[in-house]
């Protein structure tokens, strides 16, 4: 039952006032706008041709194949770099946190570097690295006589090479974070296991994960909720191309807009990742929440 | 049930020396408490014996194995931690068995020991609880039950009751001896209070700046310290000292055998002041008396009747006096110097 609104205490609602006309203007009427939009055939240059359409964009969408494919790479391009920066960030800042010398602050700093340059940059770097006829990737493979890759330029291997430098870009970010969880957990636990004859792994296992565990829950959440909205990474690296082997949502988005002037498909799409995001949040809090360690 | 024994110890941390060419040994079976002021290497000294910060150089050995190369977790010690150290995110049982679990102890022994450990420290109401849930005194019983259930030779304690309230710490001085009383084990207890000390020691290793003072049983602390370091640690209010004129020697009283009184007095020393604070503690009465030379005693006695401001005589009876030499070691009786010292102090 709802509670009804008790107008006598209306100094609450003042002073809460900012906040919710904040929220209304610039996040509830954009996704309502959003909403209205998805279900026209939005007519930008002539706004009284716009016409209601129904789910008309969104069968549209589901219908083609073209988005089907753009589903699956983001879903393929979200679970591999969750799955491989979380691992490899973890056992980063494990061995830093092992022991902290100079090497190991050099180490935290030269991880953390990648974060701070733009994402242009990182692009044309990794395009010339991984040019198929003189790029360095292919140079030192083929002087080790190792098999040669096409890398960004195959429709086969250039998913593997979007999430390569995406992972290389934000590992040591999410390093970092957990390094900072990690240095949060009293040293006395770990003596205490230690006293307990703890192997290494038991006590990663049964102590310092489940110690870190509201950091990690947040850095999957964040990370699953940026790797679905992925752009710039395959805007400047493949264009969505070979043949589509790259495109994500928020690039079809785009290109919805920008090229075929479709406002309502693209904002169709934008409600389908919206609703993406948020079943995949809803799906991690009732499956981890319980097993997450709140203070 | 294992005896400790340090030989030629030194620790340092990076080239700080903390505890340098250190010889003690810790009897089996003992209730020894390591005790000092803050810094003075004691809780050093027993996290070597644990294992988790080693010595720099020199033998510890555990019985008769030294354990220099041995693992904390294979040392047959278990440690309760100041602030416990409890794993917060694993429930009591979980606590407990943790260290049975790591030594792959099976599941129905495992079961059993936990069950006895629990209610050995009255905890097996709690066993599915997180520790988030508990009061520090019921923490304080989960890590004495984890450190209970791997029944270890040697038992290492760090100040385990300077987190608790002052009444559930007298109740649990208590129940320690009795643990200790029943287990038979080897018990190492660090603190820094000397009333803990006392209270539950069969030895006490006194130690300043990572240096052993004195090691004896509470009563010999008490009454015959070896030095002025000793006999001022020692006791509460500290023994009061006061310097004899020429000589650089010293001469101590303890507040509890002191005398204080309105007319002077012919034994031992005695000295005119004026009292400048009277505090009543419930049994006994702290007078703090200032003489002329502004030195400050302290007086505990029964009696009520001074006043704050009033002109009094204190001192100390003649079998009551404690004697240091300059190098702050005791002179006792049978010294050569006593005699001409006690007729010094009668001059005071």
């Amino acid at each position: 039952m709802l509670k009804k609104l008790n107008f006598s205490n209306w100094k609450a609602y003042v002073y809460i006032m900012p906040a919710i006309l904040g929220i209304g203007v610039f996040t509830i009427y954009p996704i309502i706008q959003a909403a209205i939009w998805s279900l026209q055939k939005v007519n930008q240059l002539n706004p009284e041709k716009t016409k209601f359409v129904g789910l008309d964009n969104y069968k549209y969408l589901l219908s083609k194949k073209a988005f089907l494919t753009v589903l699956k790479n983001t879903g393929v391009y979200t679970l591999w770099t969750v799955i491989i920066i979380l691992f490899i960030a973890l056992v980063m800042a494990v061995m830093l946190n092992h022991k902290q010398n100079r090497l190991s602050k050099f180490a935290q700093a030269a991880a953390f570097t990648p974060h701070i340059i733009s994402m242009v940059s990182i692009s044309m770097v990794f395009t010339q690295m991984m040019n198929p006829n003189y790029g360095l990737f292919n140079t030192i493979l083929s002087s080790l006589n190792l098999p040669t890759s096409r890398w960004l330029m195959s429709s086969d291997s250039a998913m593997g090479s979007v999430i390569f430098v995406a992972c290389w870009k934000s590992i040591g970010y999410y390093c970092l974070i957990i390094l900072g969880a990690l240095q949060s957990v009293p040293v006395s636990l770990y003596e205490a296991a230690e006293l307990d004859n703890s192997s290494f792994f038991n006590t990663l296992f049964h102590i310092t994960i489940p110690m870190i565990s509201p950091q990690l829950f947040f850095t999957l959440i964040v990370m699953t909720i940026g790797s679905f909205k992925v752009f710039d990474t395959v805007r400047l690296l493949t264009d969505g191309g070979p043949n589509n082997a790259t495109s994500t949502i928020v690039y079809y988005i785009y290109k919805c807009v920008f090229w075929d002037w479709n406002v309502g498909r693209a904002t169709a799409a934008g409600i389908i990742l919206l609703l993406a995001v948020g079943l995949l949040t809803l799906i991690y809090f009732r499956l981890l929440n319980r097993r997450v360690y709140y203070q | 049930m294992a005896s400790i024994t340090f030989q030629n110890v030194t620790k340092k941390f990076d080239k700080n020396v903390v505890i340098e060419n250190l010889d003690l040994e810790i009897k089996d079976g003992s209730f020894t408490v390591l005790v000092g002021p803050s810094g003075c290497g004691k809780t050093t000294l027993l996290r070597m014996i644990a294992g988790i910060g080693p010595q720099t150089s020199g033998k510890i050995m555990i019985g008769d194995k030294d354990v220099t190369e041995i693992k904390p977790g294979q040392r047959s010690v278990a440690m309760v931690f100041q602030n416990y150290a409890i794993y917060p995110t694993m429930s009591v049982r979980g606590n407990i068995e943790f260290g049975l679990k790591n030594n792959h102890v099976p599941k129905e022994k495992r079961e059993k020991l936990v069950l006895e450990a629990c209610e050995k420290v009255g905890m097996l109401e709690y066993l599915d609880r997180k520790p988030g849930t508990l009061s520090g005194g019921q923490r304080q019983r989960i890590a004495l039950a984890r450190a209970i259930v791997k029944k270890p030779s040697v038992f290492l304690m760090d100040e385990p009751l300077s987190n608790l309230d002052a009444k559930l710490r007298v109740q649990m001085r208590v129940e320690l001896i009795e643990l200790h009383n029943k287990l038979k084990t080897t018990f190492v207890y660090v603190t820094h209070d000397q009333v803990e000390a006392m209270s539950m020691a069969d030895t006490i290793v006194l130690m300043n700046n990572g240096k052993i003072q004195q090691i004896a049983s509470p009563s010999v602390m008490y009454r015959d310290p070896d030095n002025l370091f000793t006999a001022r640690f020692i006791g509460s209010p500290a023994m009061n000292i006061r310097k004899l004129r020429d000589t650089g020697h010293m001469v101590g009283f303890r507040p509890e055998k002191g005398i204080i009184s309105t007319e002077k007095f012919d034994e031992g020393i005695c000295l005119s002041g004026v009292i400048v604070a009277k505090e009543l503690l419930g049994n006994t009465v702290n007078y703090s008396v200032r003489d002329q030379e502004n030195n400050t005693y302290i007086i505990s006695t029964d009696n009520e009747d001074f006043e704050t401001s009033q002109q009094v005589w204190v001192g100390g009876r003649e079998k009551d006096l404690y004697f240091f030499d300059a190098d702050e070691q005791r002179i006792r009786e049978n010294d050569a110097d006593y005699c001409s010292l006690i007729e010094h102090a009668r001059r005071l």
